[in-house]
């Protein structure tokens, strides 16, 4: 009898993945790298001081370097004539006209473009040096670096001077 | 009829296909690895950073020595109290410099201590080099409160010319926001 017994197959078994773990982790990964990013990701100024002059200093440059200095006030004064940016007012809300208005300083930006013309006419590295008053904004500074970046000019001397 | 009966009896699956909602998720995923791959310095929230109309993207933070200048800490109370409070919390009274050392701890600095941060720029960058990374391509990241002043600053970029790193960077916002 047992002979003629039938086996009967297995029952059909759903062959399934569980794919739930793993959204899982795909989720605790997402809200990770969602709270770990700022959208507003600081930018960057890059600049270089320049090497010190070597051999013999009474070597004239071709060009004559550019001085910029920023008082304790944030005034800018290109080559001690022009007035290039006014005096620097912290109350100024960011984002508004006004505010934009004081980190632009376009004649700045104009007298940088053209010493920069006349350096790349003799083949040669533009020179500027920044002068800041010990106690200048530093807000003023990198407004300053912002027109020597817009001028492409990245190598510039600093100098400290003085409170006047 | 009989039919009829039997064919409205028969169960109806509802099943709802997730595959769809995956497949945002990675692409949700990869946006944000690839956005938070930048974010490689560390910031300090003491420092209401400075604004700037013209910056470039900062693309990669490899061989960045961040540095920590800080404003006074009655215009940063003025300007930011939590600020303030996170900054009493971490350094001492007098702090001008704020770095972190390789456990993310932070290291405060006063103004008589410019050689100690020559020290640490040193350090960090004769690591960085025995890490194989180029010597043209370290740099200070100078992280400055937009109110802080200058002579602050000057002294960061002094101690890294005297610890042998000449580029600096100057950490900004973009103005128009």
């Amino acid at each position: 009898m047992a002979r003629h017994k039938k086996i009967e197959p297995p029952a059909e078994e759903e062959i399934t993945s569980n794919i739930s773990s793993m959204i899982d982790c795909c989720f605790l990964l997402l809200i990770y790298f969602l709270a770990a990013t700022s959208l507003v990701s600081e930018k960057k100024l890059d600049i270089s001081i320049p090497p010190p002059a070597q051999g013999s200093s009474s070597k004239k440059p071709k060009v004559d370097p550019g001085n910029i200095y920023v008082t304790k006030a944030g005034v800018v004064t290109w080559n001690e004539g022009l007035t290039v940016g006014e005096a620097y007012n912290p109350e100024l809300k960011p984002g508004t006209p006004e505010y934009l208005q004081q980190r632009r300083m376009e004649s700045l930006v104009e007298s940088l473009k053209m010493l920069k013309e006349q350096a790349d006419a003799v083949d040669t590295t533009p020179v500027v040096m920044l002068h800041g008053a010990a106690g200048a904004p530093h807000q003023r500074i990198v407004d300053v670096m912002a027109a020597l970046s817009e001028a492409d000019i990245h190598s510039v001397g600093l100098s400290t001077t003085a409170d006047e | 009829m009989a039919k009829k009966s039997a064919r409205s009896e028969e169960e109806v699956k509802a099943e709802s296909d997730p595959s769809p909602m995956i497949d945002c998720c990675f692409l949700l995923l990869m946006f944000f690895i690839v956005n938070a791959a930048q974010i490689t310095v560390s910031k300090d929230p003491s420092v209401n950073m400075p604004n700037a109309v013209s910056a470039s993207e900062m693309k990669d933070a490899n061989g960045c020595i961040v540095v920590n200048v800080f404003a006074d800490p009655d215009v940063m109370g003025s300007k930011n109290p939590a600020a303030l409070e996170k900054f009493n919390k971490t350094y001492a009274p007098g702090t001008i410099w704020g770095v972190a050392d390789s456990n993310q701890d932070s290291i405060g600095y006063n103004s008589g201590q410019l050689q100690e941060l020559t020290d640490y720029i040193k350090q960090q960058r004769e690591s960085m080099e025995s890490k194989g990374i180029k010597p043209e391509m370290i740099r200070l990241y100078l992280r400055g409160d937009a109110d802080a002043p200058w002579d602050r600053s000057s002294g960061a970029i002094r101690a890294a010319a005297a610890a042998g790193v000449s580029n600096i960077v100057f950490g900004t916002l973009p103005a128009e926001n």
